[in-house]
């Protein structure tokens, strides 16, 4: 007996593009599996929707930055995804959130304005989508903030961030309170089951009410419960007597956490499979079309079988893309060909550059792709996600933007073929 | 292969960690208790300041559970569990392994003994000053779950059984905890293999070695999970042999574990039955999968919550049996998302490591009572029991469902 | 700072410069040491981490092995806590010619230096990623010595006895007055602030850099001819035993486990500039490719750094202008009384970090033969601050402190498990916002993740104890990751890629570095 499995779609990679693609083939009614060789992006990113954040200057309106950037950029993933896509993508995504696991948890904003909400080191970032708990870190309602934290977080430092928002032209300070833990090396996430109980909250809130100012907003790294973080907000509120907020800090990411729940419940809710710890080592074609891919399972390894897939394996941050040591570029899961390679002829151009902030050479390369997201030479294979080419996410905060909308856009082109073929047969 | 060679195989996959905290949020250990430093820390991060022929310095790794999530969730590939557990290996051989170590590992001893004197082993083990008297004297927590035994024995009902003669032979690995303390789980698997048309061989099998490997008796379990191997291998006819299994995490110390951590992967024997051995309920949703599973099932009008154990979860194919117990009509099933009920084998019964394991356990504890559901579907035993011990609801494995649902019941 | 008189002025703060004033100090002399960097932060700094045995030189050059070996247990005893006993190993690969196996015991025997051969198997036996198909190996005592420890230890032990230490102090001018040097001018990195140093003698040890100091003097023909080479760390212990190829020294040639990681090395460019740090991308592959001759499968390990080192290669062009065979890896001293008339000044160069004390001995008993004072040296049998036990370094100690203190301690750095305590005493201590000092010593961001967790953490510590600017601490926040990603670019593939990527994440994304109000 082989283990083959078949389905109508297989998806490979676990992160938002992987996902939300998942979610929306399942919900489309398609048999779908979706391959994840381990948790992805979702537990170390803020959790927030960056749908354009600069390009290069602050964007201030997304939505028209984004037919710029369309019109200017006719290789840039949102340009092949196009805007009424990434529009809808994002209705559906906060739609999502809202029914999400975490009763009255969800999402605010949209594409007409960027959110600018604060870092760890108190810069402002700008945002499409942000949990609610990040909502009142906007900078438009920012004009007195205290930033909390606690020695005890290593990963989070209030008077930096403090000072950095009274650089910006905040009137900021910052409190940090003893609290005594069980260790000393406490993650956000150590934190946030504390912030779980409604016991330890009250405490909390009575000890942190002592060093509060009048008209403050109060910032907190962003740790205020993974259960359900809707309640533990409102009882802050509450308790402490004005707005408070989330603030995202190093992995690993709470509302990261969070987010990774809300997909996940609704992948299953559609009757969607995942499974969890299955890199695909190999895979079989049949001409232009891949036919099936192996995972490395116990004991041995399983085949999964479809018409269509979706590959989502991210790019270099995640592995989906290499550089090995002879200086060669691979993508890892299905070898297909890369665009956007710094010109490899003698001499060779430089792969990044001494600057380190700088544009690294590299940072644009993915799978070459048609205008339907299809990988250039493999038909059945659409690609969603930081493996497709073009997009620098972290220099133009367009990350899970590109994510979400490719992803939703990767299930809509596999239904598209899919019905086409049922048609070509019907007929 | 020598032990230091196998660790620096084993050792290179550290090389892919980029610290990224992945593996903290799903470690149920690390999360609840300060003990354990988490498997970051303890794998790849303390790997790097370990020297093969210098003595452990970091005691906190005896703490880690061995269930394996990390190595499941983390995304870059790196073998944290089985450095781990490598890690602790030598730990163990640094400081000696006390007697209620070489006691707890030996399923098929105890097993053997307490079947023969059952009434007197059951009511010592729910005897509270017997209870009190082994935690003094080994180390084995007075409240840690203790199962029945049976007080009869698997292996004697199939060699009575007069099954189906006829159609495709599998070869059925049932596990000590089947044998001496659960049989009826046993009798339900044959049954549902039969109703689908299998003939079920059921050869002379004893431990599978998890619990020695797992409290670092790394030489104790290899002579043991090698033994059990060439036992199942002599009933392998033909390549479409199958052999499946009802307790997960035995089934897992076949797939992988004999093979990676304990260093065994050139051992033909083993190999041979690795790549065949499947789960009862991965093996079952693979036949429907294809068509082949038998769906006459009846309705039953009732809730369940179901939890994945980690052993489960190591065998990399997914929660199958949500999927299953999805086809029987009427059956609500909730399913579980905590990491891990504590127990993870035998780390659970430890004096010391006792309230660990039920702060590990609580979270699913709590969403078992909050899901409503009067019981709980799960597909290994031990946690089963430390389930029922910290629930105080019925855990019966998956495939009760459908049993019953087939209409099998007695 | 005012003017300061001393005895002598030491000019380079390397392991040389350090020792000389280490051993000026014990010796009852009052020393100021300037560097125009951190200390360290030169040649020193920038090598593999080898304790040389001597074997590497027990064909070649004789009396460097004998220094070598001699000098090997002398540090054992004096500097063992900055010492790890890995021994090493001097192994014949396929590409080495078989018959230099036997000169080689020969030259051992012949020099001093232990050497046993063992069989081919035990060698695997005890190092399991050694190449397979090598054909001899021998046992000699290579060491790894944490050069910064020493230093360190060296510049604490010299001013517990009154030294004063200036790093980030450069002379601008040496103060000559006809034959007679009585000091320097010296400019304060950080303030721009000039001051001088009058003394009794100003030693040169100033390394590859020694002849622009003693031009600086006015005196002419030391010449220094830097010889560039490059070393990568690997991201864990390779191998647990310095491993050498039996040949005659060439590139690429040793693997140094030391601290966390393995160190291969070393390519040999010459090149008119000492501060010159380019990285040629065909030294890199060629570093990789030596690598996967000593343990195959290196190409496929990861890689976490580049870095260059200048070693000073002294040719003294006043002896012989044309006559390159005086361009030697030997110490050179130069008395400049004896060799130029002019007193008061002593240049000491060349050489490696293995001799340092020795060099350091000759300086000083030069510096007192001018002064015309008897003062034995006592450095082969004074061990330096923290090394009083005798016990070696082991790899696993900062995991056994970390043990002891496990739910007490915060770790900053996890890599290289630095606790905050650490790091808040040498913040305070060094008084330094340059997180690049701070990094040498505690080795704080030098693990796989090249800072890309704490060096947030340190900002954020470093912000809250010096009370600096938001604007002071982003500035150290930038600094620091442009510093790093100098030495990884050239390096980044494979599994150090992913890591820069997840990086770039944390800062450029998470925190958003690009676009501070600052």
């Amino acid at each position: 007996m082989r283990s083959e499995l078949h389905f109508d779609a297989v998806v490979i990679g676990g992160g938002t593009a992987g996902l939300t693609a998942g979610i929306r083939l399942a919900q489309d009614g398609a048999r779908v599996c979706v391959l994840a060789k381990g948790h992805g992006s979702t537990h170390l990113a803020p959790a927030t929707i960056d749908v354009l954040g600069y390009a290069p200057d602050l964007v201030t309106e997304p939505a028209r930055a984004l037919e710029e950037l369309i019109a200017a950029r006719p290789d840039h993933p949102y340009a092949l995804i196009g805007s009424e896509v990434i529009a809808d993508a994002l209705t559906w995504f906060a739609t999502t959130a809202a029914d999400g696991p975490h009763p009255g948890y969800g999402y605010t904003g949209g594409l007409e304005r960027n959110l600018l909400l604060p870092t760890a080191l108190g810069a402002l970032r700008p945002s499409a989508l942000v949990p609610e708990t990040m909502a009142a870190g906007e900078r438009s309602q920012l004009h007195r903030v205290c930033i909390v934290g606690t020695p005890s977080l290593r990963d989070f430092h209030p008077s930096l961030c403090a000072a950095n928002l009274a650089a910006a032209g905040i009137e900021a300070r910052a409190v940090s309170l003893d609290l005594t833990l069980e260790r000393a090396d406490m993650s956000a996430l150590g934190l946030a089951r504390y912030f779980d109980d409604p016991k330890w909250r009250a405490r909390f809130c009575a000890e942190l009410s002592l060093a509060l100012r009048a008209e403050e907003h109060i910032g907190l790294p962003a740790m205020l419960g993974l259960r359900d973080p809707h309640a533990v907000l409102t009882d802050l509120e509450h308790r402490l007597g004005r707005r408070v907020f989330e603030i995202p800090t190093l992995p690993p990411s709470v509302p990261g956490m969070r987010l990774y729940e809300i997909l996940r419940a609704a992948l299953r809710a559609a009757g969607g499979r995942l499974v969890l710890g299955a890199e695909v080592v190999s895979s079989a074609r049949d001409g232009e079309r891949l036919t099936a891919v192996s995972t490395r399972a116990a004991g041995r390894d399983l085949v999964y079988a479809a018409p269509m897939f979706v590959l989502a394996s991210g790019g270099f941050a995640s592995g989906g893309i290499e550089l090995d040591s002879h200086w060669i570029t691979h993508e890892r899961v299905l070898g297909l060909p890369l665009r956007g390679l710094p010109d490899a002829t003698q001499p060779p151009a430089p792969r990044f550059v001494a600057t380190y902030l700088d544009e690294q050479p590299l940072a644009r390369v993915g799978v070459a792709v048609d205008a339907q997201l299809r990988a250039e030479c493999v038909e059945n294979v659409i690609i969603a996600g930081a493996t497709l080419p073009g997009a620098a996410p972290w220099r133009e905060g367009s990350g899970e933007g590109i994510a979400l909308a490719s992803g939703y856009r990767a299930a809509q082109v596999v239904a598209g073929q899919a019905n086409a073929k049922q048609e070509a047969t019907t007929a | 292969m020598s032990d230091l060679a196998e660790h620096e195989l084993l050792r290179g996959s550290l090389d892919h960690c980029v610290k990224c905290t992945i593996c903290e949020t799903a470690c149920p250990v690390s999360n609840v208790s300060p003990l354990f430093p988490g498997p970051k820390y303890a794998g790849p991060q303390s790997e790097r300041y370990r020297v093969a022929d210098e003595p452990s310095v970091d005691l906190s790794v005896d703490y880690c559970s061995g269930c394996g999530i990390c190595s499941q969730v983390c995304p870059q590939g790196v073998k944290i569990a089985e450095i781990n557990a490598q890690a602790r290996h030598k730990l163990k051989r640094q400081q000696g392994v006390p007697l209620r170590d070489r006691i707890i590992t030996r399923p098929t001893w105890l097993g053997r003994a307490g079947t023969l004197g059952a009434p007197i082993a059951n009511f010592s083990l729910t005897f509270k000053p017997a209870r009190i008297l082994a935690e003094k004297t080994l180390g084995v927590h007075r409240d840690a779950p203790a199962p029945k035994f049976a007080g009869r024995r698997f292996s004697k009902w199939a060699q009575g059984r007069t099954g189906a003669k006829t159609g495709r032979k599998i070869v059925y690995f049932h596990g000590c905890g089947t044998e001496y303390y659960e049989p009826w789980e046993g009798e339900k698997v044959v049954e549902i293999l039969e109703h689908n048309g299998f003939e079920v061989i059921v050869p002379k099998q004893d431990c599978c070695g998890l619990p020695l490997q797992s409290s670092g008796l790394f030489d104790d379990a290899r002579k043991v999970v090698l033994r059990l191997a060439r036992n199942l291998a002599a009933h392998i006819r033909d390549e479409d042999t199958i052999i499946v299994g009802n307790a997960t995490s035995c089934t897992l110390m076949l797939k992988r574990e004999g093979r990676e951590i304990l260093g065994l992967q050139d051992d033909p024997a083993l190999k041979r039955v690795s790549e065949r051995t499947y789960d009862i309920c991965e093996l079952l949703l693979e036949l429907h999968d294809r068509g082949e599973l038998n769906t006459a099932f009846a309705p039953i009008n009732e809730t369940v919550a179901y939890h994945a154990p980690c052993q489960q979860q190591g065998h990399w194919v997914g929660k199958p049996a949500l999927d299953l117990l999805a086809l029987v009509p009427g059956l609500e099933v909730k399913e579980m998302n905590a990491r891990c009920c504590g127990i993870a084998g035998t780390y659970g019964l430890k004096a010391e490591k006792y309230d660990i394991a039920m702060a590990v356990g609580r979270d699913l504890f709590d969403q078992v009572a909050a899901s409503g559901a009067p019981t709980v579907a799960c597909d290994s035993e031990t946690c089963r029991w430390q389930i029922a011990h910290g629930t105080q609801l019925p855990s019966v494995h998956p495939i009760d469902y459908l049993h019953r649902a087939y209409g099998l019941g007695h | 700072m005012g003017t300061l008189s001393t005895d002598v002025l030491v000019i380079g703060g390397g392991a040389t410069g350090a020792g000389v004033a280490w051993d000026a100090a014990l010796r009852g002399l009052d020393v100021v040491l300037v560097d125009r960097q951190d200390l360290a932060e030169g040649t020193s700094g920038r090598f593999h981490g080898l304790l040389h045995s001597g074997g590497r030189y027990a064909v070649k050059d004789p009396n460097a092995a004998r220094e070598c070996i001699g000098e090997n247990r002398i540090l054992r005893h004096v500097a063992a806590d900055c010492i790890e006993d890995t021994g090493g190993l001097f192994v014949t690969t396929s590409w080495d010619d078989p018959a230099y196996a036997d000169r080689f015991a020969q030259g051992c025997a012949d020099t001093g230096v232990d050497c046993e051969e063992i069989s081919v198997a035990e060698a695997l036996r005890s190092e399991p990623r050694l190449n397979p198909s090598i054909s001899r190996a021998f046992m000699v005592p290579d060491a790894n010595i944490d050069v910064w420890k020493t230093v360190w230890a060296m510049s604490h032990g010299a001013q517990q006895r009154g030294a004063r230490i200036l790093p980030y102090h450069a002379a601008v001018r040496i103060h000559r007055d006809g034959d007679q040097v009585s000091g320097a001018r010296v400019r304060d990195a950080r303030t721009g602030e000039e001051s001088d140093i009058h003394a009794r003698i100003t030693v040169n040890a100033a390394g590859a850099w020694a002849g622009q100091v003693a031009d600086l003097a006015g005196i002419e023909g030391v010449r220094v001819l830097p010889g560039r080479g490059i070393m990568i760390a690997m991201n864990h212990r390779l191998v647990n035993t310095v491993i050498n190829r039996c040949q005659l020294p060439t590139d690429g040639d040793i693997i140094v486990p030391i601290r966390t990681v393995s160190v291969i090395g070393t390519t040999d460019q010459h090149t008119d500039d000492p501060d010159d740090h380019t990285i040629d991308q065909n030294e890199v592959d060629q570093m990789l490719d030596d690598g996967e001759k000593l343990v195959p499968g290196f190409r496929g390990a990861r890689a976490l750094r580049v870095w260059t080192g200048v070693r000073p290669l002294f040719e003294d062009a006043k002896q012989s202008d044309t006559d390159t065979r005086d361009v030697t890896r030997a110490h050179a001293l130069l008395d400049h009384a004896q060799r130029d008339d002019v007193r008061g000044f002593v240049t000491i160069t060349g050489g490696k970090l293995t001799t340092f004390r020795l060099m350091a001995e000759e300086t000083v008993n030069a510096v007192c033969r001018q002064l015309g004072e008897t003062r034995p040296c006592v450095t082969s049998t004074t061990p330096l601050p923290g090394s009083e036990s005798g016990e070696h370094y082991r790899l696993g100690e900062r995991l056994a402190r970390k043990e002891a203190n496990l739910v007490d301690e915060q770790v900053i750095c996890e890599c290289e498990l630095v606790p905050r305590s650490k790091l808040e005493e040498a913040m305070t201590r060094t008084s330094s916002t340059n997180l690049d000092d701070i990094r040498r010593q505690l080795r704080l961001g030098m693990g796989p993740c090249q800072g890309g967790f704490c060096i947030y953490r340190a900002t954020g510590i470093l912000h809250g104890l010096d009370g600096l600017t938001a604007a002071q601490a982003d500035a150290s926040l930038l600094e620091f990751l442009q510093e790093r990603w100098k030495g990884v670019w050239p390096v980044l593939y494979g599994d150090q890629l992913r890591q820069a990527r997840l990086d770039d994440w944390i800062f450029q994304g998470v925190l958003d570095v690009a676009h501070l109000p600052s």
